[in-house]
């Protein structure tokens, strides 16, 4: 399996730690494009695409494997073995926080942190719990995948209709981003939204940043303060911010949040 | 642009400050969502969708304007004051300003549209299951096809197997059955008692009855499994030898009449043993199945460019459906009421004598006629 090309994995700055970037729901590693460039100085940054998404091989998409986050889990791992420098620290948006988990568990003491943008374990309510979504809203999200998807399906691509300060990133990740084939969309989004990861986040000992927007839709701050509250090692840090992706919307106070929290590795390279 | 322009607009206008708060709207914006502008004005954008409509605003939509700076043709439903769903297509471009960023959004009603792509996906959704279905029906097609198959090649080899030993047991009986004849032969020259006559006797029939079946079940399988009968044909009397076919087969047959027609004149070349086979097993076949009482015919044919022997009986007549098999070997019919006839092997190398000799077996049978097996050794 060439890891490269089934991720379309990048490779960039250098430095005795890697920071590997793992995009979320709907998007690709274009999202990093405001927040990584920020690193190749002090460290070797690993970006890729999760399997289904951006540029990644379509035809490794098996149902079976990523019918549960432990199949985007087991890419991880493979991602880190193979690519990663010195100490691993994830920095994960979104669903992949808990993907990241779970490659935490199953390779204790491989990741050295995690920096988490946007997580949430569970995102339907359940008894005593508030995830912020009920079922049907979800069956809702299915329904608008579905209904955009009719014209996105298409080999045509949406016409761009200019786009002013376009950030310096390959044109191919910008023309694939937020487009993914409707049937691994729909499959991503039940599996996202349904997954309940409770369980796995509860005593992990990994240091942990969480970084809350003060206004998410996607990962209320209830969320991000029970993370805070079960994550024994977690550093909890707001960030005003409307939306699901401040590392987009506020870059800068997400990077200075992550500085502080990555001194310990963040060694210059020089010479 | 003019402020009256913005307003009247045939779509619906707004402009956003980065957060999806609404800073303008135009009154068309107001009259399809039920609030007024100032209503509008402070609200955000994505908190007037539904629900799926916001996650998809959160997870695609804004990080998309974000990224490319624009989007076109984004469908989302959008919810009234009143709390019923207005569908519309979204187009939106990112426009910097001094003082910060800023998105148009123009909204166009698609409700209609709608409505009609639902169905489409339906449609689609619904082919989608029936070429699943007809995948998997194939599919356990396929799976059942190659089970069959399997059976299919178990059963075959099974087939040729017994028929291999049919070969091999037929054979091996040979000699002991030799060595019996002779013996019973040999005793028979000596002074003996009537009784002892008799059952010496029995034992000769027997053990030719034996050699009879076993020379059957040889010829069956050579022709079966082996490399076909092998005849070595001469030139012969065919009446010559009928007649002495059937003078045996009266010693063999003493309880029937058997009658022998000579007919015609002309040349034959046949394999004498063979032919006097393909009569035994006629005749045997008629005094089975035949009415003893009446004379069972045999008829030798020559001339006209005629070879040809037939064996004629008095008996019931054959079903129709039982004469397009006879002369396939075990066709048995009991299962199908008593009255059908039992048919072994003799029939079936009675036909394959025939080919061997280049002609044919043919039966005929009717109820005023009887039974007439005709051999034509030289078919025109």
């Amino acid at each position: 399996m060439d890891l490269r090309h089934r991720n379309n994995i990048r490779v960039k700055g250098s430095g005795s730690s890697t920071l590997v970037f793992s995009h979320g729901f709907g998007c690709n590693q274009a999202m990093w494009n405001y927040l990584a460039p920020q690193f190749f100085e002090r460290f070797r940054v690993v970006m890729y695409d999760l399997v289904g998404a951006g540029l990644s091989d379509l035809s490794a998409f098996d149902k079976t494997k990523y019918s549960t986050l432990d199949g985007y889990a087991r890419d991880l791992n493979e991602i880190i073995d193979a690519y990663a420098v010195g100490p691993v620290i994830l920095v994960s948006h979104s669903v992949s926080a808990m993907i990241g988990t779970l490659a935490d568990r199953h390779a204790p003491g491989r990741i050295a942190a995690h920096v988490m943008i946007g997580p949430s374990p569970r995102y339907i309510d359940a008894d005593g719990y508030v995830g912020g979504f009920k079922l049907a809203d979800i069956q809702d999200l299915l329904d608008t995948l579905d209904s955009n998807y009719l014209g996105w399906s298409s080999a045509m691509a949406p016409v761009i209709m200019g786009a002013p300060d376009q950030p310096a990133l390959g044109e191919e990740l910008t023309e694939s981003f937020c487009r993914t084939e409707p049937a691994i969309a729909k499959q991503f989004a039940r599996v996202t939204f349904m997954s309940d990861n409770r369980q796995d986040v509860i005593g992990l000992a990994t240091p942990v940043l969480i970084l809350q927007s003060s206004d998410d839709l996607i990962a209320p701050v209830a969320v991000g303060e029970y993370l805070h509250s079960v994550l024994p090692n977690s550093t909890y840090c707001l960030v005003d911010n409307v939306g699901h992706c401040p590392h987009m919307s506020a870059p800068q106070a997400c990077a200075e949040a992550m500085k502080r929290f990555l001194a310990p590795w963040a060694v210059s390279h020089v010479g | 642009m003019s402020a009256e322009l913005f307003d009247s607009a045939a779509c619906a206008l707004a402009v956003t400050a980065e957060d999806g708060t609404i800073l303008q709207a135009n009154s068309r914006f107001s009259e399809w969502l039920g609030f007024s502008t100032t209503e509008l004005c402070g609200k955000r954008f994505q908190d007037l969708l539904t629900m799926g409509g916001r996650i998809f605003h959160q997870t695609h939509l804004a990080p998309m304007l974000r990224m490319r700076g624009s989007v076109t043709e984004v469908k989302l439903d959008m919810l009234h004051r009143e709390g019923h769903k207005l569908t519309v297509l979204l187009n939106g471009i990112k426009r910097e300003q001094d003082d910060g960023t800023l998105y148009d959004l123009a909204l166009f009603g698609t409700t209609d549209r709608d409505k009609y792509e639902r169905e489409l996906l339906n449609a689609r959704n619904f082919a989608e299951a029936l070429l699943q279905e007809k995948t998997a029906t194939e599919l356990a097609l396929k799976l059942a096809q190659a089970e069959l198959s399997d059976a299919y090649a178990i059963s075959q080899r099974r087939a040729l197997f017994a028929e291999q030993m049919v070969a091999i047991v037929s054979h091996d009986l040979k000699n002991p059955l030799t060595a019996i004849r002779m013996a019973s032969d040999f005793l028979n020259r000596g002074e003996r008692t009537a009784k002892e006559h008799q059952l010496l006797g029995h034992i000769g029939q027997s053990s030719e009855r034996a050699q009879r079946m076993i020379a059957d079940l040889l010829d069956f399988t050579q022709a079966r499994v082996g490399q076909g009968i092998t005849i070595k044909a001469a030139p012969l009397d065919l009446h010559e030898v009928i007649h002495r076919a059937v003078d045996e087969l009266r010693v063999a047959f003493p309880a029937a009449n058997l009658v022998h027609l000579a007919e015609g004149s002309g040349e034959a070349c046949l394999d004498a043993d063979r032919v006097q086979q393909i009569i035994g097993n006629l005749v045997a076949n008629s005094v089975a199945y035949g009415d003893l009482q009446r004379p069972i015919t045999v008829t030798s044919r020559l001339g006209q460019g005629r070879c040809e022997v037939s064996v004629h009986n008095h008996g019931k007549v054959i079903p129709e459906a039982l004469l397009t098999e006879l002369f396939e070997p075990m066709t048995r019919g009991t299962d199908q009421g008593s009255d059908v006839r039992s048919v072994g092997l003799g029939l079936y190398i009675v036909r394959e004598l025939a080919r061997v000799h280049g002609g044919d077996v043919a039966v005929s049978s009717c109820v005023t006629g009887g039974t007439t097996f005709t051999v034509n050794f030289q078919p025109t």
